[in-house]
């Protein structure tokens, strides 16, 4: 009894911590600009997540070291720092997002400016890094995030027409005003909104936090297998809402506000209300497993003592880092930068670097002299091989599609 | 820091550690599985010249592990004073595994004084910082 709820849990926290603020922001404006045309590439991204955290988390189980130590010893200490540097860089943009993400829904929801809102969410981040226990933080962000499914409700009450919705998605109807290098833009966009590598930071250790053994591996592999996939199905929906509401009055999303119009059509206040503590809890659990994935690739690169199952003071350097992080956020969203720009950039940037993370996990869970019997399968090998073909090619056209479209402006 | 091996394997009474392979980088542990810090380089005793070694000679001694400012000159080259290093002394090492194990707590260590100075100075005066998170 206590081994399924156990599996629950995680298959509903899995859920709820799937989005963030870049799923959402992302989703939502391809939504509005392409309908549902490029709900392909959230299934692509959800099964690439998949993949990728189910061999980091086996890695992390089985050898009981998270994935910067490996870097690090695999690679060298140069491409290491290299490695370092960007995926360090790229989190800290991802933090800020998420710290702007709290406060622009806490706005949504008190009306007072986010910009005031900011100290506030970064000082909760910090306070609940601080003091919260891992597996608290990780259960009650991820239960609330549920109240996303929301988004999936008001689709329903949208009464769409399914058959366009499929057709969308299907035959990948022409835009006529848009682009097709914005399309693979935004498809590249999504990918890396899905694949976003602090998940894997943090699910990596998360694993040697929480002590995983070879044994509750399947448990584990149960939670993302199940969950993930749950948690793309939301995405979809709020692509969906965004499709059926904005598309045809021509309203491309820039606003956290113009997430909400769908639901407020479909259902009223009562909804926006149910899924704006959704966004708050889906924001702030990613902002804490941001500012927790920065102090842990600097920590394990270094070989300092960290870890949330430790004192602050036995983790002196590791906390030292997630403050001075949270801090640059609050600090870079305190030049009223568009905390939604940051956002759309931080998941291009992400899809840009995620070869550098998934190529050494993928070369020690093939290497039998880390993982024993716990090595890569053919089927897992298979998928995992086809999946750095994806990540590759979509790492080396984002650079060029951004400057052609500008962003996708 | 070439790739060379440690022991003589002849003289060799254990196994044969590769520095590259088993020591460079690696994660270090103290005696209580404190993560210490990863070895940045390692120090040898003096050699000559590295050309025209006369046979006979004895091979260079592991002396320590090192860690801190090295990581920059073994990246960029150069050299820090000798002062500058911080050692830990390769008779202080228990175990060579998938994370190197000292027999000693880390808490002695010079490697660990950056860590001693951010608790002692900044995370130990915040309130909460030496309490089980809840």
């Amino acid at each position: 009894m206590k081994r399924i709820f156990a599996v629950a849990l995680g298959i509903l926290t899995a859920i709820g911590g799937f989005l963030d603020i870049g799923d959402m922001v992302t989703n939502a404006v391809v939504g509005s600009r392409f309908g549902l045309s490029l709900a392909w590439v959230v299934v692509l991204g959800v099964g690439g997540i998949c993949v990728f955290a189910q061999m980091s988390g086996r890695v992390a189980a089985v050898s009981g070291r998270a994935t910067f130590e490996l870097i690090r010893e695999r690679l060298g200490p140069r491409a290491a720092l290299a490695n370092l540097g960007a995926s360090f860089l790229i989190n800290l943009m991802t933090v800020t997002a998420e710290i702007g993400g709290v406060a622009l829904a806490l706005e949504l929801a008190s009306s007072v400016s986010y910009v005031l809102w900011v100290p506030f969410a970064g000082l909760a981040v910090w306070l609940v890094v601080w003091r919260v226990r891992f597996s608290l933080l990780e259960n009650v962000t991820g239960l609330l995030g549920l109240s996303l499914i929301g988004f999936a409700v008001a689709l329903f009450l949208l009464h769409p027409s399914w058959l366009d919705l499929g057709r969308q998605a299907l035959q990948q109807v022409e835009f006529s005003d848009e682009k097709a290098s914005t399309y693979w833009y935004y498809a590249i966009a999504l990918f890396g909104a899905a694949m976003t590598p602090y998940e894997v930071f943090f699910f990596s250790s998360g694993a040697v936090e929480e002590g995983w053994k070879s044994k509750d591996l399947n448990q584990s592999r149960a939670n993302v297998i199940v969950g993930f996939p749950l948690g793309g199905v939301l995405s979809i929906a709020l692509a969906g809402c965004a499709a059926v509401v904005l598309l045809p009055q021509s309203i491309q999303v820039s606003t956290l506000g113009q997430l909400m119009l769908p639901i407020a059509v479909a259902a009223g206040k009562l909804l926006v209300a149910v899924v704006l503590l959704g966004v708050v809890a889906a924001t702030f659990g990613a902002a804490l497993e941001t500012t927790l994935s920065s102090g842990y690739t600097l920590a394990q690169f270094f070989g300092w003592s960290w870890g949330k199952f430790r004192r602050p003071v036995q983790a002196a350097r590791f906390h030292l880092v997630m403050i001075v992080v949270v801090i640059v956020g609050v600090g870079v969203l305190f030049t009223g930068v568009d905390p939604v720009l940051v956002t759309e950039l931080s998941v291009v940037f992400s899809a840009i670097a995620l070869p550098l993370t998934y190529i050494p996990i993928l070369i020690i869970a093939n290497d039998p002299q880390y993982m024993g019997k716990l090595v890569n399968g053919r089927f897992t090998g298979a998928v995992a091989v086809c999946y750095l073909g994806v990540i590759l090619a979509a790492s080396l056209a984002a650079i060029p599609l951004m400057i052609i479209t500008g962003a996708g402006r | 820091m070439k790739r060379r091996h440690m022991l003589d394997p002849e003289a060799a009474t254990g196994r044969v550690l590769d520095a590259q392979l088993h020591l460079l980088d690696r994660q270090v542990h103290d005696v209580a599985s404190v993560p210490v810090t990863a070895v940045s380089d390692l120090e040898i005793s003096d050699v000559d010249s590295i050309q025209n070694i006369p046979p006979g000679t004895p091979a260079p001694q592991l002396i320590a592990l090192l860690s801190g400012p090295v990581l920059g000159t073994r990246i960029f080259g150069g050299r820090p004073p000798p002062s500058r290093l911080q050692r830990i002394a390769w008779s202080d090492v228990d175990e060579v595994g998938v994370v190197i194990r000292l027999a000693v707590k880390g808490e002695t260590l010079d490697a660990t004084w950056a860590e001693r100075w951010v608790r002692d100075h900044i995370i130990g005066r915040i309130p909460g910082g030496r309490h089980d998170p809840e």
